[in-house]
């Protein structure tokens, strides 16, 4: 095999060696009872050319996304990945290595991850960083654990325009807890205030936002942490879509206690939902409480500067299980991926693609206005998403998109019953969809 | 070496997007005045050029599996198939969005199903939910299956038992899981004290979480009497994937009655580990789990595959979207590279190597068991303590042989496991490399012997020397701000570190 370098003669040096006639008899403590009888129902080998033909074919039941002008974000965005990214990517020092418990023989994945954790420091203005929790729902989940621990209260309130994915999250994490949890309703597309007014007591550990939020709406978060903070609770912030923070004034601006993002858009390709990467960003005063690694600076004996792994003592090898979080391994090339994406991108590059996710937005939603065969559903700003109810059928603008190579919109029925819903698509734009492509799409839509 | 940062020249940038940028919409009628910001985030101004050669450096101070052993306990730091990176970037997977509609993604369904049905086979249990995004994700939704099956049959069990031996992830997981963690005892032969076992599994015990081989790499030859222990008082018994390479067509941890089973697929099943993941931690269950596992599973009618929704008893979702898909065709396409007996080979080489180096080195240092080992032996660096020497040194020593230290200071329970290195030769390391790799541990317990200060003050010949980590934790800097501010105190030897 041509992954298992041994010869059979090789193994025959070893066992001789190691003072027995047969690898059973290394292996014979197992009792046979359970000892598996007979073979594994499992293909015989395939050559590399045979299973590449293989899933070619596979793949091929797929359509062709490449080449699928995407209208669906929810969380999941195709935004242009540069090839100088890949090309890094593939470097095996960052592929094959392991967690970098070895600083000495780890320097590139540690500066990575610090480099990374600047990056996301001044995109939050928030003053610590996880670099990597597996994703954004998770992140979100373990940011409420942390309310949870940090204010001993019981009670959490989420908010209805949060993803539904990182809601069922969120439950799933904190289930164990049986903390009492609320939805917070919207109203017009945002943040119902007077109802936050209403349903935040003195015994709320924390407020769950998103934001922009699953319809794509940009929520007040000042006013949001102005009214929670009069409760001594906390707001977590998820951040769905990060390039958002290239426009909107920072979450650290505006009073949010913990930012639970997703860093899919810098730099990772859709891979039908994952791996993306998730991230914590916090107030030092809470950096005890987080989960997960963190990077930080120090000397070696000659006095260089170097990175190492730090604050260990919250984690799970040393506190077992007294640890913060029970996460080991999490998406450390992905940092490695949004580190060099926002690096290829810059100060000038990270703006310009985050106002044009928004200009175009704008753009569509007016075109398909003007169009007359949508209209709006809530009266919202937003950034790069938004909602319309369609005057045809869901299936006919479907029809009509895929025959034109558009991969439609979420159609939010799916996750939201409301009768208020019906025939509404969420709509999403990037910076792969040219105005070309937007006058072709509102033409097909109106006819 | 330079940060990023400091590279940063005003006006350079690295990034091309089209012309026509809709400049006629004005920002300030899209975005309302309290939201918008005031100024650009400042990251860095950096070419191509630049990005490319500064990553390329950094990659420079990093140590791979392609540049040879890493012999990582419980890590299964196995060679990563470059076919395998090659098909999961075929386009039609990468840029499938997890939402399209269902009729459009049938390969990636396709992927799932049968990756499902091969791991039930391997395993030997009923179903396999593939949200788990890496091990200990994994360990966290098998405990809220436990959890919730209890309570669904309406029992207040709230204590899980875990092997004084467990990796760290193990009593962390029950913990988020709201179980009471409480820890069986090893005996002295390396693996799980019956009596003790016996004594503490009551009704008020969801069950036992278990590696096998064992966390120290032993088999555990009384795993029958510990499933009958277990569930006789109507627990579960929970089987953690890490030193599944051992077992691979030899025993099937559903056979063996457990009952959730998790898989590390970055460590048996061959996906890069890229510096701390992606992985994955897919988990199987028996039959009478799956109404608990995570939604959706995807399931066949025959014609088309579905994403189905498990009910009502779900425990819910553990992340957003399906999987970690990238993670799964991987391993998918090295199952049926390596077939049927090339799975048994995997084990059966792996076993033999690390006896092989048990065999070798026992002489040298100190094996905390000394018995035949699955597929990663435990030596022990305690001989060389009173030459001041301690294994940590001998591990900094190995990284200037060129080879990378395996896992030391775990199991670090005593008397039987101190001073402790967990060697894992996976299989698809030859004879020739462990070799080496025994020759060069060979010559550094002769140096702990005759220059133990060679061996304290290791390693000499990495791009950078020990580092001071009591300092990095006393004085956070978490950034490259936090840097600056402290600029006037810190003072670096300001010379480019080399490689």
């Amino acid at each position: 095999m041509r992954y298992i370098p041994n010869t059979e003669e090789q193994k025959k040096e070893m066992l001789n060696d190691i003072g027995v006639s047969s690898f059973e008899d290394l292996i014979r403590v197992i009792p046979a009872d359970v000892r598996l009888k007979g073979r594994l129902n499992v293909p015989e080998a395939m050559s590399e050319a045979e299973v590449a033909e293989k899933i070619y074919h596979i793949a091929r039941k797929n359509s062709d996304f490449f080449l699928m002008k995407p209208l669906i974000g929810a969380g999941a965005y195709r935004h242009h990945v540069p090839e100088a990214e890949k090309f890094l990517l593939q470097r095996e020092e960052f592929w094959t290595s392991y967690t970098p418990y070895q600083p000495e023989l780890s320097q590139g994945t540690l500066q990575s991850m610090f480099e990374f954790q600047t990056y996301l420091a001044r995109l939050t203005k928030m003053d610590v960083v996880i670099p990597s929790i597996y994703d954004g729902a998770s992140a979100t989940a373990e940011a409420v654990l942390m309310s949870l621990r940090l204010k001993h209260r019981n009670r959490i309130i989420t908010s209805a325009s949060l993803h539904p994915h990182y809601r069922e999250t969120i439950k799933t994490y904190v289930a164990p807890h049986e903390p009492v949890t609320i939805e917070l309703p919207y109203e017009d597309g945002l943040v119902d205030i007077g109802k936050l007014k209403e349903l935040i007591t003195d015994d709320t550990a924390s407020v769950i936002v998103q934001n922009p939020n699953f319809f794509g709406g940009i929520e007040n978060l000042a006013e949001i942490c102005e009214i929670v903070h009069s409760k001594d609770a906390l707001v977590i912030d998820a951040v769905a879509e990060s390039m958002s923070l290239g426009v909107l004034k920072a979450p650290g601006e505006m009073g949010i206690d913990i930012v639970a993002g997703e860093a899919q858009s810098f730099g990772m390709d859709l891979n039908f939902g994952g791996p993306y990467n998730g991230y914590l960003a916090t107030k030092k005063e809470f950096l005890r409480q987080l989960p997960g690694r963190i990077v930080g600076e120090t000397k070696d004996i000659d006095g260089k500067r170097v990175f190492v792994m730090t604050m260990r003592a919250r984690e799970q090898d040393i506190r077992r299980e007294k640890a913060t979080s029970n996460i080991c391994s999490n998406h450390g090339l992905n940092i490695t991926a949004a580190n060099i994406y926002l690096s290829l991108l810059g100060t000038e590059g990270l703006y310009k693609v985050s106002l044009f996710n928004t200009k175009a937005a704008h753009y569509l939603e007016k075109l398909l206005l003007k169009s007359g065969r949508f209209e709006r559903v809530f009266d919202y700003p937003f950034y790069n998403e938004f909602l319309l109810r369609s005057k045809n059928t869901v299936s006919i603008v479907n029809g009509k998109l895929l025959g034109n190579n558009f991969l439609p919109p979420l159609e939010i029925s799916r996750f939201y019953k409301e009768e208020e819903f019906k025939d509404v698509l969420l709509f999403a734009v990037t910076e792969v969809l040219s105005r070309e492509d937007l006058n072709k799409l509102a033409k097909i839509l109106s006819e | 070496m330079k940060l990023i940062f400091e590279k940063s020249v005003k006006g350079r940038d690295g990034y091309s997007l089209p012309a026509d940028l809709f400049d006629e919409v004005n920002i300030r009628d899209c975005i309302p005045a309290y939201a918008a910001t005031d100024a650009k985030r400042i990251l860095s101004e950096v070419s191509e050029v630049d990005v490319v050669r500064h990553f390329t450096k950094l990659s420079k101070f990093n140590y791979g599996v392609d540049d040879g052993l890493y012999p990582l306990g419980s890590c299964t730091m196995k060679y990563s198939p470059k076919v395998d990176e090659k098909l999961a970037a075929l386009d039609n997977f990468v840029y499938a969005h997890p939402l399209a509609p269902e009729e459009i993604v049938q390969g990636c369904l396709e992927i799932m199903y049968e990756s499902d049905k091969l791991f039930c086979e391997i395993t030997g249990v009923d179903q396999y939910t593939m949200a788990p995004a890496a091990g200990a994700h994994g360990e966290l939704t098998g405990n809220l299956i436990m959890r919730k099956y209890f309570v669904d049959h309406g029992e207040k069990r709230h204590k899980m038992l875990v092997p004084d031996s467990a990796h760290g992830t193990n009593p962390a997981s029950a913990a988020m899981s709201g179980f009471k963690m409480v820890e069986v005892k090893s005996n002295k032969e390396g693996t799980v004290d019956i009596k003790q076992l016996d004594e503490l599994m009551d009704e008020d015990t969801a069950g036992l979480m278990l590696t096998n081989p064992n966390t120290v790499g032993l088999y555990d030859d009384r795993i029958q009497d510990i499933e009958r222990i277990v569930h006789g008082k109507g627990g579960l018994l929970y089987y953690d994937g890490a030193n599944l390479n051992a077992s691979l067509g030899i025993i099937r941890p559903g056979d063996a009655g457990f009952d959730i089973v998790h898989l590390n697929l970055h460590k048996t099943f061959s996906t890069p580990h890229g510096g701390g993941g992606p992985g994955a931690g897919v988990i199987g269950v028996k039959k009478l789990l799956i109404p608990y596992l995570p939604t959706p599973i995807v399931t066949s009618d025959g014609k088309k595959y579905h994403l189905t929704d498990i009910g009502e008893k779900s425990i819910g979702m553990v992340r957003a979207f399906w999987a970690n898909f990238a993670v799964l065709l991987k391993t998918y396409v090295w199952i049926l590279s390596m077939g049927a007996d090339g799975l048994c080979d995997v084990s059966e080489a792996s076993v033999i190597n690390a006896n092989y180096v048990l065999a070798k080195l026992k002489k040298h240092y100190r094996p905390a068991y000394d018995r035949y080992c699955g597929h990663e032996c435990v030596l022990t660096g305690r001989d060389y303590k009173k030459h001041g020497v301690k294994t940590l040194d001998i591990a900094k020593r190995l990284m200037d042989y060129g080879i990378h230290p395996p896992t030391i200071y775990f199991p670090h329970f005593e008397p039987y496991a101190e001073e402790t290195m967990m060697i894992e030769p996976p299989e698809s390391e030859s004879k020739e490399v462990l070799d080496e790799f025994i020759d060069a541990m060979i010559k550094i317990s002769n140096e702990a012997k005759t220059n133990p200060e060679f061996l304290t003050s290791a390693p000499h010949a990495t791009p950078i020397r020990r580092t001071d980590d009591v300092l990095a934790a006393r004085r956070p800097i978490l950034t490259y701000d936090d840097e600056l501010k402290l600029k006037d105190e810190l003072q670096y030897r300001d010379e480019d570190i080399n490689f």
